[in-house]
């Protein structure tokens, strides 16, 4: 218990400085140093004195583009997740409290988007739907809420068998009644949770996308920043400083996220 | 001795009526020769299966000969009936004109008289008769084919008239070739060309700097740049045949007149467009998203077809100049607003293409300078092309690979290649239609005497640069590289600045010189040999007379 809260608490501060650089950074490196008709550095410089982290391609430096990155990969996950888990957890409890028809309609489309591969999907909205930060949110949140909204479904069944909330229909409670006063506050330490380890996934399915070259093309990101050292061919340049710190930032992050979440439904659980 | 090449792209087929893939075309000119070449070091017309043609006085019969002596792969003498053969069943079977039907549409009649002579009758005068792309097929091999379009060309060992005969070919994995011992312009000087698939090129890099394969083209700058001090790799910068542009709707309308598409009105004012072109710093682009490995663009014809190309003059020429392109545009009617801005432009490019990536960077920067703000959508390949083609696009990123003669570039921008009332057909580049410019085209395309011709298509070039439906950003290199330690040399076509894939031709495959490499290592081995050998007997010497000594010792005592 206390071994999983010190990890949550590492998490936490692991997140806490992530969070801090993507506010920061945009507002300390000028535009003119992320401009690749701007810079002046040579390309493919390896890490010294000038930069740390070495350039890219172009000469931009990788560490500040890292930092660049820090806020577009957050803002994204934690956007796409929020979208993917309010998404869930409507379909769940509307679901598991109404039933019948409305649960059994609701159910089969959960299926669907559940035997659908989430990544597939997602290529696919971002190919048809127009470039940018919103359609990438939007092909995330979209194919990543069926789990939520299952687990939120069987939360919401046990807790309506209670006796309390049988006890608050006797007295003349509505749905709304019901649902606003009972169910949601017991469902929302679920819920938190879930939105905390959604958020790792989230994160993970930007870079993805970014790096098949499906994401906004002028934005950077981590997973932008990937693909742009693929296609530009840091490989056959041996740039391992362009490929490795996006890959470490991404599992630094996500590894927080998870760390965190799990804390949480340690936290959270013994409580029921 | 084996010549390995790294291919990339997929064949569509062996069949080659059938194929249009580079790469099948490609493996299709070491299997059959046409019936003219073109020199490996300028490119000029010169013999293939015939060595003389002439044309009637009104330029509608044309009379080839076929000289003796000349074989296909199993023996049997080339004679002017299989050259008839090969066109007239291009002539009377559609699908055997898939791949090169164009050539022959203007064609009336092919005869062979006798063996040695070819007379093809033509309904106009053609300019291109003597470029030909058309592989000459053996009759008494292709006339029990009953059915082209199923015909998939693989009774191995195929036969051909060509330097190299295919001998094995297994999809996606290799293909494997055997130097035709009796090719008439003499055998190739090693044995066997094989040709082996790689997924993407930074796999067939690093099986080029591994010695897996000996040669590899169609680089990145950047892989390019990575083989520079390697030993025993020598790469070979060539002038390309392709060209990247800007398209910049002008207006785009169908063939009978109507609009289509959405692009931004302000577009069909010359002025803007020449405005636009002013404020794009192409030095800039070809030196930091080229890497500079291309050319400046200008003319629609690459320097690489020295005489066709065209390069403004002092007066047309366009410097880079924004102050000048702010000028024009407010001169245009076009001021800026509150914000700086004067009107918002989309600019379409393929995203995962790394110049779309790069260059829609600079160009928003730069067109950002003379307020016009771009709004970047990199798309996929199919809606880029949908885009494209319906003509939804304000600005977009396209490119076209040239021919020796430049009448297909410069047919797709005439008025009749835009699509019809129903927005199908047609294969027009930049929505291009323009009075002037298609008179030139006509023009040219019955001009016989080649000086004057040159003159007609430069002066299409200008007509294109002044009136820019589309900026030429760069005549991009080709970027090869192949183990010197292996072939010591290829043929290059051009011979100045050529390329050794992708010819118009065979001869960087033809002319390769294996590396004299197996007798350099047989001096070396001779050498240890000997050496060892005068170790061994130095020992053994050495060896006898201390026990010589030993025993004289103990005879002595």
């Amino acid at each position: 218990m206390s071994r999983f809260n010190r990890s949550g608490v590492a998490g936490a501060a692991i997140l806490a400085v992530a969070a801090l650089v993507a506010v920061i950074a945009p507002l300390v490196i000028s535009a003119d140093e992320l401009d690749v008709t701007r810079v002046t550095a040579a390309p493919w410089q390896s890490p010294g004195a000038e930069f740390w982290l070495g350039t890219d391609h172009t000469g931009r430096s990788v560490a500040l583009l890292v930092a660049q990155g820090a806020g577009t990969s957050l803002f994204v996950g934690l956007t796409a997740a929020v979208l993917a888990v309010g998404i869930g957890t409507l379909v769940g409890i509307v679901s598991g409290h109404f039933g019948g028809l409305v649960a059994g309609a609701l159910l089969r489309v959960t299926d669907f988007f559940l035997v659908l591969p989430a990544l597939v999907l997602a290529i696919a909205l971002s190919t048809v739907l127009p470039r940018g930060l919103g359609t990438i949110v939007l092909a995330i949140g979209l194919t990543s809420w069926p789990s939520t909204a299952r687990m939120v479904r069987a939360q919401t069944l046990t807790i309506e068998a209670r006796p309390f909330v049988e006890r608050a229909r006797a007295l003349g409670g509505g749905h709304v009644h019901v649902i606003g006063r009972h169910v949601l506050p017991s469902v929302v330490p679920l819920v938190l949770v879930n939105a905390t380890l959604a958020v790792a996934t989230a994160i993970v399915a930007e870079s993805t996308l970014a790096f098949l070259g499906l994401g906004d093309p002028t934005r950077i990101s981590w997973g932008a920043m990937l693909h742009q050292a693929q296609l530009h061919g840091a490989v056959p340049q041996r740039a391992w400083w362009f490929l490795l710190p996006p890959g470490v930032a991404i599992v630094v992050v996500v590894l927080a996220f998870t760390l965190v979440g799990r804390a949480l439904e340690a936290v959270v659980t013994p409580k029921r | 001795m084996i010549l390995k090449v790294a291919i990339v792209q997929q064949i569509d087929s062996m069949n080659p009526f059938l194929a249009v893939f580079q790469s099948s075309t490609e493996v299709g000119r070491l299997m059959y020769d046409y019936l003219t070449a073109y020199a490996a070091d300028d490119q000029r017309v010169t013999e293939g299966l015939a060595n003389r043609w002439e044309p009637s006085a009104d330029k509608l019969t044309w009379t080839f000969t076929v000289p003796e002596g000349k074989t296909w792969s199993d023996g049997q003498p080339i004679t002017a009936h299989d050259v008839a053969f090969t066109y007239n069943l291009m002539l009377t079977n559609e699908v055997a004109r898939t791949a090169n039907g164009s050539f022959v549409t203007n064609f009336s009649s092919v005869t062979a008289p006798d063996d040695r002579t070819v007379v093809i009758k033509t309904k106009a005068p053609q300019v291109t008769m003597l470029a030909l792309d058309i592989p000459i097929v053996p009759e008494h091999v292709w006339e029990k084919v009953t059915n082209i379009k199923d015909y998939a060309n693989d009774q191995m060992p195929v036969v051909g008239s060509g330097p190299f005969v295919l001998t094995e070919h297994v999809a996606g994995q290799f293909i494997k070739l055997k130097a035709n011992k009796n090719y008439w312009r003499g055998a190739p000087k090693y044995d066997e060309l094989h040709f082996v698939y790689f997924q993407n090129s930074d796999a067939a890099v690093q099986a080029l700097t591994k010695g897996e394969v000996d040669l590899v083209n169609r680089m990145a700058p950047a892989q390019f740049d990575s083989l520079k001090d390697k030993a025993g790799v020598t790469r070979n910068k060539a002038q390309g045949r392709r060209f990247v542009e800007l398209l910049i709707n002008p207006g785009a309308r169908t063939r009978t007149g109507e609009p289509i598409g959405d692009g931004n009105p302000a577009l069909g004012d010359v002025r803007v467009r020449r405005a636009i072109a002013q404020a794009i710093d192409l030095d800039a682009l070809v030196q930091r998203v080229n890497l500079g490995y291309a050319e400046k663009g200008a003319g629609l014809v690459p320097p690489v077809f020295g005489k066709w190309h065209w390069e403004p003059g002092e007066k047309e020429l366009r410097t880079f100049d924004p102050a000048a392109a702010n000028a024009a545009l407010d001169a245009a009617g076009y001021p800026r607003k509150a914000d700086g801005t004067r009107f918002s432009l989309r600019l379409t490019g393929r995203a995962g293409r790394a110049y779309d990536e790069q260059a829609s960077e600079y160009l928003k920067r730069q067109l950002g300078d003379i307020g016009i703000p771009l709004d970047v959508r990199l798309v996929s390949d199919n809606q880029l092309n949908e885009a494209t083609t319906v003509a939804t696009y304000d600005l977009a990123f396209s490119g076209w690979a040239t021919n020796v003669d430049p009448d297909f570039i410069l047919g797709l921008h005439t008025c009749a290649q835009r699509p019809g009332a129903d927005g199908k057909g047609g294969t027009t580049d930049a929505y291009f239609c323009d009075q002037a410019y298609d008179e030139l085209y006509a023009r040219q395309l019955s001009e016989f005497d080649e000086g004057k011709r040159v003159e007609l298509v430069k002066q299409m070039q200008a007509r294109f640069y002044d009136q820019v439906p589309a900026v030429v950003l760069a005549y991009e290199n080709a970027l090869e590289a192949y183990r010197s330690d292996h072939f010591a040399r290829f043929t290059t076509q051009p011979a100045q600045g050529g390329v050794i894939m992708a010819q118009n031709g065979m001869w960087g495959y033809y002319g390769a010189e294996p590396a004299a490499r197996a007798s350099a290592s047989g001096t070396t081995w001779v050498g240890f040999a000997v050496a060892g050998g005068v170790i061994v007997f130095i020992v053994v010497a050495i060896m006898r007379q201390t026990r010589r000594r030993r025993a004289t010792a103990g005879e002595r005592e």
